[in-house]
């Protein structure tokens, strides 16, 4: 099925891919998404094939959520594969309008055919045809960003732990900072503030593209996140509960002042995949 | 129109004997691929996903660190990777920004299996290309 969906509308896994389902159940339940929409397996075929008809649709589609524009694969696979391909499916951070989504969705598509991604296959005894869906959001430009789990992953305790940088989040989940790390209660109360080595942060260009740069010197160990910003990632962490169920792995922005949900999963291990 | 032009691939010995009908149904398959400068397009020792046409650039190689004949526009690289899904035998890097045609074994397979006159042509072709390989020992 060659269709392009609101993430609200995102629901089958065998046609979208656990990512966007992913997000279409948070877009159900009420979390605050960046917009966006979901591309089915289908499409991406078409798109990287030099379909003209699926180019303009998909096209059509992205053009309403402005840009710039993250574009991320949502692997079709088979179960819990997203996890394990997750170093192997691309993300494109700063695609720069609808115009150029396509020629993203084809470098998505290769992505999952290629040389790496059929060498891992070969030796994870998933030797199927890839297929891949796409999800495209528009892409914040975020003061703060970072991870949250909304269960200590390490020790198991019943609180929140939170790790924040400024920018975008691509500098924790990379490793390229040492983040700002925060303990909360479930009912609130703050229970470590630890602040890091924030040195460089990844900001959004609006002419499309990211750039990395370093961060002025007086706010490298300042805390970025403030008590009221910690109180709403708590209520994040309750309502993602709500939604998908207990000990989650969260990605978050704050953009403009709005605290947005890029990502939630199943925490699997101790610091989870990405 | 997707895909490459006929003509193009049956430049390929491999595909050298199909009829245009057949070759057709080959070419279509075939999806754009761009590498920037400096871009590893494969590695030595890595499985095989597709089998490339360059369109435009150039490409260095290099087996066991030695440097080959560079590619340019017109070469190809990768059509066994489609029967035998093996390891790639050189490194090849683009030079330039580099636009290739690739097919995937995952797109050829089906083809060929649903279409034994394809199926056979390719077995004579790789017969003609072992005999031209042992003669050569």
């Amino acid at each position: 099925m060659k269709s392009v969906v609101p993430l609200a509308k995102a629901r089958d896994d065998a046609i979208f891919g656990s990512k966007a389902v992913g997000l279409g159940q948070a877009a159900r339940g009420g979390l605050p998404l960046p917009p966006g929409v979901a591309l089915s397996g289908s499409i991406v075929e078409a798109v990287a094939g030099g379909e003209e008809r699926a180019i303009r649709k998909v096209t059509r589609c992205v053009r309403p959520l402005g840009s710039p524009l993250a574009v991320r694969s949502s692997a079709v696979d088979e179960d819990g594969a997203e996890a394990s391909f997750a170093g192997q499916h691309l993300t494109l951070l700063g695609v720069q309008s609808s115009e150029v989504v396509s020629e993203a969705v084809r470098e998505i598509w290769w992505s999952a055919n290629s040389d790496s991604a059929i060498t891992y296959r070969q030796r994870s005894n998933l030797f199927v045809r890839p297929s891949v869906g796409v999800v495209v959001q528009a892409l914040l430009d975020p003061e703060v960003a970072g991870v949250m789990f909304t269960q200590n992953p390490i020790t198991g305790v019943d609180e929140r732990v939170i790790e924040a940088s400024w920018g975008l989040g691509e500098v924790v989940v990379a490793g390229r900072v040492i983040p700002d790390h925060f303990r909360v209660a479930r009912s609130g109360e703050v229970l470590e503030r630890t602040p890091g080595a924030k040195k460089v942060a990844v900001r959004t260009l609006p002419d499309g593209g990211t750039a990395e740069e370093q961060v002025a010197p007086e706010l490298v160990e300042r805390l970025c996140l403030d008590e009221g910003q910690l109180a709403e990632l708590n209520r994040l962490a309750d309502r993602c509960e709500e939604v998908y169920g207990p000990a989650r792995d969260i990605e978050w922005a704050i953009a403009g002042g709005e605290l947005y949900l890029l990502q939630c999963r199943a925490v699997t291990r101790a610091g989870s995949s990405r | 129109m997707p895909g490459i032009p006929v003509d193009v691939l049956r430049r390929v010995p491999l595909f050298a004997d199909l009829s245009k009908r057949e070759a057709q149904q080959i070419a279509r398959l075939f999806k754009e691929r761009r590498f920037a400068e400096g871009e590893t397009v494969v590695r030595e020792g890595s499985g095989g996903a597709a089998f490339f046409f360059i369109d435009s650039g150039e490409a260095t190689v290099s087996v066991a660190g030695k440097p080959r004949t560079p590619l340019k526009p017109g070469d190809y690289f990768g059509e066994i990777a489609l029967i035998d899904e093996g390891a790639r035998t050189a490194t090849i890097t683009a030079l330039s920004e580099l636009v290739c045609y690739g097919l995937t074994y995952w797109d050829f397979r089906p083809l060929v299996q649903k279409n034994g006159a394809i199926g056979w042509k390719l077995l004579q072709s790789l017969a003609k290309n072992l005999r031209v390989a042992q003669q050569g020992e």
